[in-house]
């Protein structure tokens, strides 16, 4: 048995290693004066992106004497794969941002490293960031990979001429009264909302906001509460908007995000809901520059007037990244430096000019809350939540996004077939128990 | 494989690689030979090697991997991952979509192989001859062949979406299009899309078929008296067979296992009705990080591809006899 293992091991290490020597990045190993970071590719960005990465690097070589390289990954596929390749191999970046919903998932391969309070203190100690940011980093809190670096928080744009020339003075707070604004500003050619029902990656967060308002945080002491009829109720709702109330353009059913960015662009809808900040770029260049504003999403679930008991006024899932250091770096005490070099207050107010991602710092970020403009994306970074944080997560998203997926067909037709919601909700429920149940 | 063996080139009978088939009464005698040389067959250890480490090794690997239980939790230590034995290949069958799977990607490809069929032969017949601008309408019959399945896919989307140019186009008709990229139509446009990239291969194949066929040939059916649609089906359309075949078979095995189309074009989640194979095999390995279950929908797929692999292994090794009888 032995030497089975031991030959395919071998077998293994020939097929890991052409893809490991093919990047030729210059392993961290090579002279230990090198940092590998992992980070996603900024496709708004990307020459300001090259640059921020040769400032870096220059500074750190400064700082503590060591380069660091950058590799890039297009998309989470490109990410998950270089994420195996380099757990198996034991070689690769040192340091990953990860999106914080995937932190988690990153959290239960026990492949990065688990911060001691040493480390905390050595990255400038807890009390650098803003509490908020903290919610996703681990189960709790003396057991705790990833490290806050940026923060991306909902928020939803809406057309300021439009609420204006219908006589509405402020978007509403609660969901049901967001449909009330948005089937009065429906009509001429225009709709209330602008929804990508078409995402893959969108609709859950709609479902997940509106169940945690009303109580549900959707998995919790490892069980599923998919079916629950609050959930039910967040369905319905956003299925409804489309369907039944009429505020959403029928096409919608196949928007990705930046089709209903367009859309609202465009001036043919009146809100956007849940969209990051970056969607600031494209509408500043779009017809409606200079005429919209952002708010906060309703934090008063669907049917309700105010927040129901055990309901969490969550204005945003607390999105961004977080940077995680593999288990497997020989440079965790410089990847350590590098860290704590990039969540300073100087380093994050620079990356923050540069790319408009909000401050994880929060000296930084309280600075930040005097600027009217960012006025709601503050806001909604003080009352963001992370989602459950459990190794199954990943399949509870994709579980929610596919009840959504599936109930397009009837969707286009006019309806919300609560049977068939009822049904895929109950197929969803049990994928994601068996999921749960796998964690170990 | 016999024909790249150079100890056997000067073997009687063997010097033309056509007629590789007509020397096989004697195999025995040709391989003393081959050994016989010593150092010849160290000529091969280098496609050996290469066989060895691009089939063979990933191959035994996801072998492996299907018999474990891998997963996010166990992927760092794999080879220490629970032994699960058949487990994944039970819970793939019988508690996953894989047979539904595997009846879309099935059914899809072979109406979608039967579309381009005709489509692909037509093509072939109206540029077979000489004509202005032959050379032009060849090359934009390529077109689709020579696109990226990403690029196709993209295309197809813009098109078919709610509000896209084939909705605006039927509505014209007085048709409602509806959803083509999700509900019972999709399945119709994974079809039609894949017809589409598909019968280019078709039409090159058929092309080489037809341009292979003996001028005399169409000298003695004219002579002959047949007019073109008795040549086309008494002589044309027979002798095309072989190479036709040929192309059905790969652009079966080909739209069997086409993964970036389907998943550009109706992304994932994947609507019920186009949840296709190897989706469903990515979206198990790369959003579920269920390695071991994915493995399994690989190994069961490589398993059903087989069955027209091995029709294509022989259709190859049949035609030449026949093509040179």
């Amino acid at each position: 048995m032995n030497a089975t293992r031991a030959l395919l091991a071998a077998a293994l290490a020939v097929t890991v290693a052409i893809p490991v020597t093919a990047c030729g990045s210059g392993s961290s190993a090579e002279d230990g004066r090198t940092l590998n970071v992992l980070i996603g590719a900024n496709s708004i960005y990307p020459t300001e992106q090259k640059q921020w990465f040769a400032d870096v690097s220059a500074k750190f070589q400064q700082q503590a004497g060591a380069k660091v390289t950058f590799e890039t990954f297009a998309s989470p596929t490109d990410e998950l794969t270089k994420i195996q390749t380099s757990m198996l191999s034991g070689q690769g970046p040192d340091i990953y941002a990860l999106g914080t919903t995937f932190t988690p998932t990153a959290y239960s391969t026990g492949a990065f490293v688990d911060l001691t309070a040493d480390q905390w203190t050595k990255i400038g100690g807890r009390d650098r960031f803003l509490p908020a940011t903290l919610g996703i980093s681990g189960p709790d809190a003396t057991h705790e990979v990833g490290i806050p670096f940026t923060s991306r928080p909902f928020v939803m744009a809406y057309n300021k001429e439009l609420l204006a020339a219908a006589g509405i003075d402020k978007p509403a707070s609660t969901w049901d009264g967001l449909r009330q604004q948005a089937r009065q500003l429906t009509g001429a050619g225009r709709y209330g909302l602008a929804v990508a029902y078409g995402d893959g990656f969108d609709p859950w967060k709609f479902i997940w906001a509106m169940s945690i308002q009303a109580g549900n945080p959707l998995v919790s002491d490892g069980k599923a509460r998919l079916t629950d009829p609050v959930t039910v109720r967040a369905y319905q709702t956003y299925l409804g908007w489309l369907a039944t109330d009429k505020v959403v353009d029928p096409a919608a059913t196949g928007w990705k995000n930046a089709q209903a960015i367009a859309a609202f662009g465009a001036g043919k809808a009146a809100f956007l809901p849940m969209v990051s900040a970056t969607s600031k770029v494209t509408l500043d260049k779009s017809a409606v520059a200079g005429k919209y504003g952002y708010a906060v999403m309703p934090t008063v679930p669907p049917g309700a007037t105010t927040l129901p008991p055990g309901g969490v006024g969550a204005t945003s899932i607390l999105s961004g990244d977080n940077l995680v250091i593999a288990k497997y770096s020989k440079n965790q005490d410089l990847a350590l430096r590098l860290v704590n070099m990039l969540t300073t207050a100087e380093s994050q107010e620079a990356y923050y000019r540069t790319f408009g991602e909000l401050p994880t710092n929060a000296e930084l970020a309280n600075r930040l809350v005097a600027d009217p403009a960012l006025a709601a994306i503050v806001d909604s970074a003080s009352k963001s939540h992370g989602t459950p944080f459990h190794g199954g997560w990943s399949k509870a998203q994709l579980a929610l996004v596919n009840v959504v997926v599936q109930s397009v067909p009837k969707l286009a037709a006019g309806k919300v077939d609560d049977a068939s919601l009822n049904a895929l909700l109950t197929q969803a429920q049990s994928e994601v128990q068996a999921a749960l149940d796998k964690a170990k | 494989m016999t024909v790249t063996d150079p100890a056997t080139a000067d073997a009687p009978g063997t010097g033309d690689a056509r007629r590789a088939g007509v020397a096989r009464p004697s195999p025995p005698r040709r391989r003393r030979g081959a050994t016989a040389g010593g150092a010849a067959v160290w000529l091969l250890a280098p496609g050996g090697l290469l066989t060895l480490t691009v089939i063979v090794v990933p191959f035994v690997v996801a072998l492996v991997m299907s018999l474990l239980d891998l997963d996010q939790y166990t992927f760092r230590q794999w080879l220490s991952a629970p032994f699960v034995g058949v487990d994944n290949y039970v819970e793939a069958v019988g508690r996953t979509s894989l047979p539904h799977a595997i009846w879309v990607s099935g059914s899809a490809a072979v109406i979608a192989t039967l579309l381009a069929l005709p489509l692909g032969v037509a093509a072939a017949l109206t540029t077979h001859l000489p004509f202005r601008g032959r050379s032009l309408i060849r090359s934009l019959y390529l077109i689709p062949y020579v696109l990226p399945a990403f690029v196709v896919g993209t295309i197809w989307r813009i098109i078919l979406q709610p509000d896209g140019v084939a909705n605006q186009g039927l509505a014209t008709v007085g048709i409602t299009g509806g959803l083509w990229l999700n509900g019972p139509k999709s399945y119709l446009a994974l079809i039609v899309v894949q017809a589409w990239s598909g019968w280019p291969l078709v039409y090159l194949l058929a092309l080489a078929g037809l341009q292979g066929i003996d001028d005399s040939l169409h000298e003695a059916a004219a002579l002959d008296g047949a007019q073109w649609r008795a040549k086309l089906r008494h002589l044309i359309l027979p002798l095309l067979r072989p190479p036709v075949a040929l192309a059905a078979i790969i652009s079966l095995l080909h739209m069997v296992n086409s993964f970036t189309l389907p998943f550009v074009l109706f992304g994932v989640p994947s609507p019920h009705d186009v949840e296709v194979l190897p989706v469903l095999t990515y979206v198990e390995s790369f959003q579920n990080l269920r390695f071991g279950l994915s493995a399994a929908m690989a190994v069961i797929s490589l398993v059903l591809i087989l069955v027209p692999l091995l029709v294509y292994l022989r259709t190859v090794r049949l035609d030449e006899p026949e093509a040179a009888a």
